[in-house]
């Protein structure tokens, strides 16, 4: 339906990826410094305080300079890198969800004005005033996360959206409030390493550090605790038994899990460490628990990605981009069903009819049919897979690729077309995997450029035969 | 498949959530906030670079001004541009979708860009700005920014259009998925949208800061030099303006067929505003008066943008006004109180920004503002109780 980015040396999704896990660190850094500020300041104000000031300015700034606009710019990157992984997955949400995103634009509005006119107004307006500016911090930054993980849980689970086509059915869905609750607590956990950073770097003499350190050790532990309660009690029991099983598959490699629970738990250790010697803390360590996190939040947010594969929308579109089912309250018909028919190749925008597909000197491929199965790969397996040499790099003779479908089919040992082409025909009996859609003699293409593909990564020579 | 079918089908099957042309009306609006900061922050960049090369005790003072000012637009040119992308993915997802898509290293590079951009303008106000030191970093800031202006350019142009998307994505037949190549441009209109506007609302800028700070004595020959130079910025850019308007017209608006119309309005604008330049003799007077001018005529440049927009999609018969909707009443609703309630604390938030600054050298905030603060921090308390209860009545009633 639209030209498709591959990526180039990083596949597309990886960009996504690393964008999104740094969005994710920021911005839930920031509603959460927020609330923190927010308590110390009223410290300040009832308590008489002054001394609070010296550390609520130096966050202020670091959440001005780094939170505020590189998350922004990070949130920005987030519409970028979707848009050109996969425009209809993100289109879907838009066209749901357009004004709910235009209500979390206010928010976010009131958020980075709020911060420029919290940092330059200290010391020049009254103390009660400053408060106020504390408070409209902390529930805007608490109102864009509100409204964004009702866009963000829909993707796993629309609910009732199905049968209403409503979307308030598809933002208050069964993952909405178990989602936001485990985000909020689990906020104040990433907000501890924030305040670790900033209350390390004040000179040493400064007399508030212990105890803001402390403080921020402690909410950080019980906002861990609570949201692993909270996902273990509710998030887990109502994820839909897909998700279930794509969690315990070979989809989510292993490694993933030990980098979130060995993030966990280095991260309780090291709150641990701060609560009981908060004096022994330093920038660096707070810069690690930072590095740490991110690494926990990077496998975290993959693993919410792919627990609702083969689909970018549960139940609604794969991520071929296609809508394959029905929603009679909206008037939407599977858009596969007669793709099955047609064929994929003059059937869809840009995808070009078989006649117009070259075999030039400049494609470098052995011939039409090889071709034609090159175009339908990359519509069809390109969202999740590396299906060509672009989005792949070579590291100390380490290939790296996301999940190359060259490196998957050779361990598979499904290295010739006839096997590929039979494997292609039952593909979707795997829990993270989609059927093939389009006509049997597209799906022989399709074969012969993975075996291609195959070749060309195993094999000594440039080509491969061709068979057909 | 013709080229009206494709971007038919390209449409998203779900439709807009309420009426299109009142999107594209939102879309016109938020824009012009988006490119008044955005062409501030490149002005002021400039600004900066331009006073430390050529210092004096004026230009120095108002390049850590202009230096300090940069960041802070660049922050507000990103935040304010997200509610033009929101609108235009809305009403306009084919052409924004496969513009994208074509120019997809680029696209996504924009952040990276941008990241770069500010992170140095950030480092010279912090670090540089005081003495002129680090005006590497400013002159890489400026760079890094006009660049992602020129991407954001591309994907307009490209947008645009549709006839020869395919050529691009599958020249001589073999598609290309890496998305590096800078498919369309068009220098005139790239001029007078960055450089030019840059200059303007510079121009703008000056004057305003000078009326902000009149009423401190001991500034004013130094406020009253800073508005003349903003006087004299707009009177020496917006000849430039028209001719470069009259330039885009005579490319960009003859290949769609309305170079007339489009010449007519865009010298119109720009000798508009290079008479009110000339005729502005009290510019820190009328500072006030001039940034509703210059709103004015970003307007004008945000319609003519979206006429370019309509003009060229007409040719395929497809409309805007034809885009399927429905009324989503979920989203209107919730859209509508959090709309009251945005404006109400930004606006408290911008009077205490201005009461704070400058105007009074107490900075104190006044009685009815802080009246207004607890009523506007009220009602962004209470916008949590309105969520919930929507959200009670969406999980237990409406099925």
């Amino acid at each position: 339906m639209y030209p498709v980015w591959e990526g180039i040396f990083i596949h597309s999704a990886m960009f996504v990826a690393i964008v999104s896990a740094f969005h994710v660190l920021v911005s839930h850094l920031t509603v959460a410094a927020a609330w923190f500020n927010l308590y110390l300041e009223r410290r300040a104000v009832y308590e008489n305080r002054p001394e609070l000031y010296v550390y609520l300015k130096r966050s202020a700034l670091g959440l001005l300079v780094f939170a505020y606009v590189f998350g922004a710019l990070a949130g920005v990157g987030i519409w970028q890198t979707t848009t050109v992984a996969n425009p209809r997955g993100i289109s879907t949400l838009i066209h749901n969800f357009v004004l709910y995103w235009g209500s979390e634009w206010y928010m976010f509005l009131i958020d980075v004005v709020g911060i420029i006119a919290y940092y330059y107004t200290f010391g020049r307006v009254s103390p009660r005033t400053h408060l106020r500016l504390a408070w409209i911090l902390a529930l805007g930054g608490t109102g864009t996360l509100t409204l964004i993980v009702g866009i963000l849980s829909f993707k796993l689970t629309p609910g009732l959206w199905f049968t209403t086509g409503e979307s308030l059915n598809g933002f208050f869905n069964p993952t909405f409030w178990p989602q936001l609750l485990t985000r909020f607590f689990l906020m104040f956990t990433i907000t501890a390493a924030w305040v670790m950073l900033i209350a390390t770097s004040l000179p040493k003499g400064y007399f508030a550090r212990e105890q803001i350190i402390r403080t921020a050790a402690a909410i950080g532990l019980g906002g861990l605790i609570i949201a692993l309660g909270i996902w273990f009690l509710w998030f887990y029991p109502v994820l839909p038994d897909h998700a279930k099983t794509i969690l315990r598959s070979p989809a989510i490699p292993p490694i993933t899990f030990t980098v979130i629970v060995g993030g966990l738990i280095a991260t309780f250790l090291g709150l641990l460490f701060a609560l009981a010697m908060p004096r022994r803390q330093h920038p660096i360590i707070a810069l690690g628990a930072m590095l740490v996190l991110f690494a926990a939040i990077f496998g975290a947010e993959r693993t919410r990605e792919v627990i609702r594969k083969p689909d970018i929308i549960a139940g609604y579109m794969s991520s071929n981009q296609l809508v394959f089912n029905d929603i009679p309250a909206r008037g939407i018909q599977s858009e596969e069903e007669p793709l099955n028919e047609t064929g994929m190749l003059g059937s869809l925008p840009f995808l070009p009819r078989p006649e117009t597909i070259s075999v030039g000197a400049t494609a470098g491929l052995p011939d039409h049919q090889v071709m034609m199965g090159r175009v339908l790969v990359i519509q069809q397996c390109a969202a999740c897979h590396s299906v060509s040499n672009q989005t792949a790099i070579t590291i100390f003779d380490q290939r790296l690729a996301l999940r190359s479908l060259a490196q998957l089919l050779e361990r598979r040992k499904m290295t010739t077309a006839p096997k590929i082409e039979a494997y292609l025909q039952r593909i979707g009996a795997f829990p993270y995997m989609h059927p093939f859609v389009g006509t049997p003699e597209e799906r022989a293409a399709m074969a012969l450029y993975l075996e291609y593909f195959v070749q060309q990564q195993y094999a000594p020579q440039p080509q491969a035969q061709v068979r057909r | 498949m013709d080229i009206g079918d494709m971007l038919e089908r390209m449409r998203d099957p779900l439709g807009a959530p309420f009426y299109p042309p009142a999107l594209q009306v939102l879309l016109v609006v938020t824009w012009v906030l988006h490119i008044f900061f955005v062409t501030l922050a490149l002005g002021s960049s400039a600004c900066s670079i331009a006073c430390f090369l050529r210092p004096t005790d004026y230009r120095l003072r108002l390049g850590r001004v202009a230096a300090r000012l940069t960041p802070n637009a660049v922050g507000l040119g990103i935040v304010t541009g997200i509610a033009p992308l929101l609108f235009v993915q809305t009403i306009h997802d084919p052409l924004w979708y496969a513009s994208n898509a074509l120019t997809g290293f680029w696209s996504v590079s924009f952040i990276f860009v941008m990241m770069g951009g500010y992170g140095l303008a950030y480092l010279f106000y912090l670090k540089g700005s005081a003495d002129g030191k680090l005006l590497w970093s400013a002159v890489a800031s400026f760079v890094l920014l006009f660049f992602a202006g020129w991407v954001m350019h591309v994907l307009a142009s490209v947008s645009i259009r549709p006839e020869r998307w395919m050529e691009w994505y599958a020249p001589n037949g073999v598609i290309d998925t890496r998305g590096v190549v800078f498919h369309s441009w068009n220098i005139p209109r790239l001029t007078f949208l960055l450089p030019l506007q840059a200059g303007l609302s510079l121009a703008v800028v000056l004057t305003l800061f000078a009326w902000y700070f009149r009423r401190i004595e001991e500034d004013a020959p130094f406020m009253q030099w800073v508005a003349r130079q903003g006087r004299l910025i707009g009177l020496v850019v917006s000849p430039l303006y028209t001719l470069a308007g009259l330039l885009w017209a005579a490319t960009e608006g003859v290949e769609f067929g309305i170079g007339i119309p489009l010449g007519v309005a865009l010298t119109s604008l720009g000798l508009a505003l290079t008479s009110y330049f000339f005729f502005l003799k009290q510019p820190m007077q009328h500072a006030p008066r001039t940034l509703l001018v210059w709103f004015a005529s970003l307007m004008t440049v945000g319609v003519v943008r979206e006429v370019i927009r309509a003009v060229s999609l007409e040719r395929f018969g497809y409309r805007v006004s034809e885009y399927p909707y429905i009324i989503d009443w979920g989203s209107i609703l919730i859209f509508g109180v959090t709309t009251i309630v945005g404006v109400a604390v930004v606006t408290y938030l911008a009077l205490v920004l201005y009461q704070s600054g400058g105007t009074k050298r107490d900075g104190s905030v006044s009685p009815r503002v802080e009246q207004f603060g607890s009523i506007a921090t009220g009602m962004l308390g209470a916008w949590f109780a309105f969520f919930i209860l929507v959200g009670l009545y969406t999980t237990f009633f409406l099925k």
